[in-house]
């Protein structure tokens, strides 16, 4: 990309800004510029150029001085939290926030693992790329059961939004016709190896309301002529994405939202950006712009624009809006309501079983496929059939044992090399995705005294989960037991490894959409009730969570507000 | 912030030439701008020396050598010697282990030399290899004079070593089957067609 897009200071009042340059923030900015619209994209980090900075792709093991592992102070001192994330290594590191940077409180007993990206592209780097469809199930389920406010929209709102961010960004999966997980529209599915192909059969032939599909991911399986001019091609297979990829084979900011916005001309990016507050003018009853502290120089500037679009990140978005205090919102801009920070929500990971498969030695795949297998939510569908509300899904997949399997057997020595040569027997585990109640206790409020080393202040994150979390992670574990037990496997083994809420990275709510302004920020287009001109479409938006991967979600309401923005700028609304 | 790292045409020109074999492999049809966009990325980008210090004395380092050979010997493949596992763990317990973990490996290879003075009055590296593989079974075992402890410690030690071997490039390459960029996902594909288990499994 031309450095001419970088810009540092100025004085144009632009058609839009956009806060954040993550799935959201790219896909704002490509639909807003499509438009026509003038449009500055401000990013706290530094700048990250397609190909030129994923320093850590293609270096071998070997030619790493841990192979892979980072320095034990280093890791403890600036990366305390974000060392959890199974993504975090040498080859990644220097796309995770330093700790040390960015700190924030919890309560004491009650941790949350906050796992950032704060550089252009955001966590589009990091992600792990699943990608499903909501449906009317999930969007109906807070006005069925009572828990969350309802949403101001239904899956029929979101199906061409869907169709338009999965065509552009590139989704592979199976059609399926199945009612709880809307098809999208696809690439070709990968492939499953033949002993998945064994087990989705008998899983299919025990539970007759659950099948075992091909995991559904924003990889080019097999590019459209569209990817491949947006510089895009085929997955080869690595599954190293999160060191980036060159190939431009995963949806991430860099490879496909970026090029098409910048391709318009009508884009600028402020990078080193710290969006301290949004401003607001009292006068017009509208957000006039950005405050700004430069990461580098912490000098503070202003920039203006018409409309703005927070895309921050979930609790970077309700951050600065907590922190954009004035008369008229002395709690947040947009806080009329009182629920800002409120209603914080992850998913719960961490729980399932695994097993051996006899058998099959001579079955083996080539290539590392970049996405597991899936089986879609099954509790509480057509009928409440388990002591807990919502439901959940599985990741999986079938493997054969790598030598750092072997590390846990005993043994040493020839016999021993030649064991790990020969390749191990399969394994098989399935993996728990559960729906996390929204719950007012569950928030997110500024620290009234700790700051951050640019004067911003800390968040103090207070969530844990609930009764009916716990009730629905238990059952993920012996419900997954049973099944793997079901179908024969050997030494199947539970487990719930008590991940703290944070560390699916897939936080949620904090500035929730709801028909009422009474009781939430945001309206059916993620359009502030109190502040017209301001739209948040990142996670903070998300009333309730569902059991599905987000971030497609996130890309179909992004697009979709976008549209909204522009008619309502165009008939002089905003 | 930028890693600004230039690369000779000559390293260029090896690396284009080996994404075209690639893309020619894989059945892509690559523009010659998308190949070269490409090939910038397969750069080794960052200093990679962090080796200051090791954390092993001399004759620590000896017996971490003898042990990674026992454990991860020399076949029709090399052992654990020639990938050079013991100056991976000399670093490795240096810079990524805490004071505490670095304690526990010291201690369980004090132990072993400590029950080979007891056995055979002499340390380990000087005994034969079956009286060392007589001792490394009985630790691993928890028997005769080695305790839960002593085992814990070898299955912790015995990872190292397999970690340091099978991420080294004669362990991933030669003993193992190694694709850098497999080129696509086969799932219908027999264990006969490579022979061996792959490095980078999933």
């Amino acid at each position: 990309m031309s450095d001419s897009v970088y810009i540092i200071k100025s004085q144009e009042i632009f058609d839009a800004i956009v806060v954040g340059s993550g799935i959201t923030g790219g896909w704002a900015a490509k639909e807003l510029t499509e438009q026509g619209l003038k449009t500055l994209m401000v990013e706290r980090g530094r700048p990250v150029e397609h190909r030129k900075d994923y320093i850590g792709e293609g270096v071998k093991s070997w030619e790493m001085p841990f192979r892979g592992a980072i320095e034990k102070n280093v890791a403890d001192e600036q990366y305390a939290v974000q060392k959890q994330n199974y993504a975090f290594s040498d080859a990644t590191k220097h796309f995770y926030g330093n700790d040390r940077d960015y700190p924030y409180s919890t309560p004491e007993g009650k941790p949350f693992s906050w796992i950032r990206g704060n550089q252009l592209g955001g966590k589009s780097l990091l992600w792990h790329r699943q990608s499903y469809r909501w449906s009317d199930l999930d969007f109906a389920a807070n006005a069925k059961d009572g828990h969350g406010v309802d949403w101001p929209i239904r899956y029929g709102d979101l199906t061409d939004w869907y169709d338009h961010v999965e065509t552009h960004a590139g989704i592979s999966g199976s059609v399926e016709n199945m009612p709880v997980l809307p098809d999208s529209k696809f690439l070709p599915p990968f492939e499953f190896n033949n002993v998945e192909k064994v087990i989705k059969q008998q899983l299919e032939a025990k539970y007759s309301d659950r099948k075992l599909i091909m995991g559904r991911c924003a990889h080019l399986s097999q590019p459209a002529p569209h990817h491949v001019e947006q510089g895009r091609v085929q997955c080869m297979a690595r599954n190293e994405c999160q060191k980036g990829c060159s190939f431009g084979a995963y949806f991430s900011t860099q490879s496909s939202t970026l090029p098409a916005a910048a391709k318009t001309g009508n884009l600028s990016i402020a990078t080193n950006s710290i969006v301290h507050s949004v401003i607001y003018d009292p006068k017009t009853r509208r957000a006039s712009g950005v405050r700004v502290i430069d990461s580098e120089t912490m000098e503070v500037r202003e920039y203006f624009a018409k409309i703005i679009f927070l895309c921050a990140s979930t609790l970077g978005t309700t951050q600065i809006m907590l922190n954009s205090v004035s008369e008229q919102f002395p709690t947040g801009i947009a806080n009329s309501s009182g629920v800002l920070g409120h209603y914080l929500m992850d998913h719960l990971y961490g729980a399932g079983a695994s097993g051996i498969v006899p058998g099959h030695l001579e079955e083996y795949y080539s290539g590392r496929r970049p996405t597991g297998l899936y089986v879609p939510r099954f509790r509480n569908v057509s009928k409440q059939d388990a002591p807990f509300v919502r439901g959940y899904a599985y990741q999986a997949s079938a493997q054969r044992e790598h030598w750092s399997s072997f590390a846990n057997k005993d043994g040493f020595g020839a016999d021993f090399k030649h064991a790990i040569r020969n390749a191990g027997n399969w394994s098989f585990g399935l993996n728990g995705s559960g729906e996390m109640l929204p719950d007012f206790d569950n928030k997110v409020t500024l620290h009234p005294t700790l700051k951050d080393k640019w004067g911003m202040p800390q968040l103090l994150i207070d969530c844990t989960f609930s009764d009916n979390d716990l009730k629905m992670q238990k059952d993920i574990a012996e419900t997954a037991g049973e099944m793997l037990e079901a179908i024969g496997l050997k030494n199947v083994k539970t487990h719930d490894r008590k991940w703290p809420p944070g560390l699916s990275i897939h936080e949620m709510g904090t500035a929730r959409m709801g028909k009422d302004p009474k009781t939430s920020i945001l309206n059916g287009y993620n359009q502030a009730h109190d502040v017209p001109n301001l739209f948040v479409t990142d996670g903070a938006c998300m009333t309730s969570s569902a059991w599905q991967n987000p971030s497609l979600t996130y890309m179909a309401l992004t697009a979709r507000a976008c549209r909204y923005a522009v008619e309502q700028l165009r008939q002089g609304k905003l | 912030m930028h890693n600004d790292i230039l690369d000779t045409p000559a390293q260029l020109f090896e690396r284009r030439t080996a994404i075209k074999q690639l893309a020619v492999l894989c059945g892509l049809a690559l523009s010659s701008q998308s190949l070269s966009l490409m090939a910038q990325s397969f750069s080794s980008p960052i200093d990679q020396s962090r080796k200051k210090q090791g954390l092993l004395k001399a004759a620590q380092l000896e017996l971490v050598k003898v042990l990674g050979e026992l454990i991860i010997p020399t076949t029709d493949t090399p052992g654990a010697i020639a990938a050079d596992v013991h100056t991976f763990i000399h670093y490795q317990l240096a810079y990524c282990f805490n004071q505490s973990e670095q304690q526990t490996i010291l201690n369980g290879l004090a132990t072993l030399d400590e029950q080979a003075q007891q056995r055979h009055k002499k340390v380990f590296v000087a005994l034969d290899a079956d009286a060392q593989i007589q001792l490394l079974q009985d630790m691993e075992a928890a028997r005769k004079g080695f305790t839960e402890t002593h085992r814990q410690f070898f299955k912790q030690f015995k990872s190292l070593v397999m970690f340091g071997y099978y991420t080294s490039e004669i362990g991933a390459t030669q003993e193992l089957a190694y694709l850098a960029i497999p080129g696509g996902y086969r799932g219908d594909f027999k264990f006969s067609e490579v022979g061996k288990a792959w490095a980078l499994n999933f």
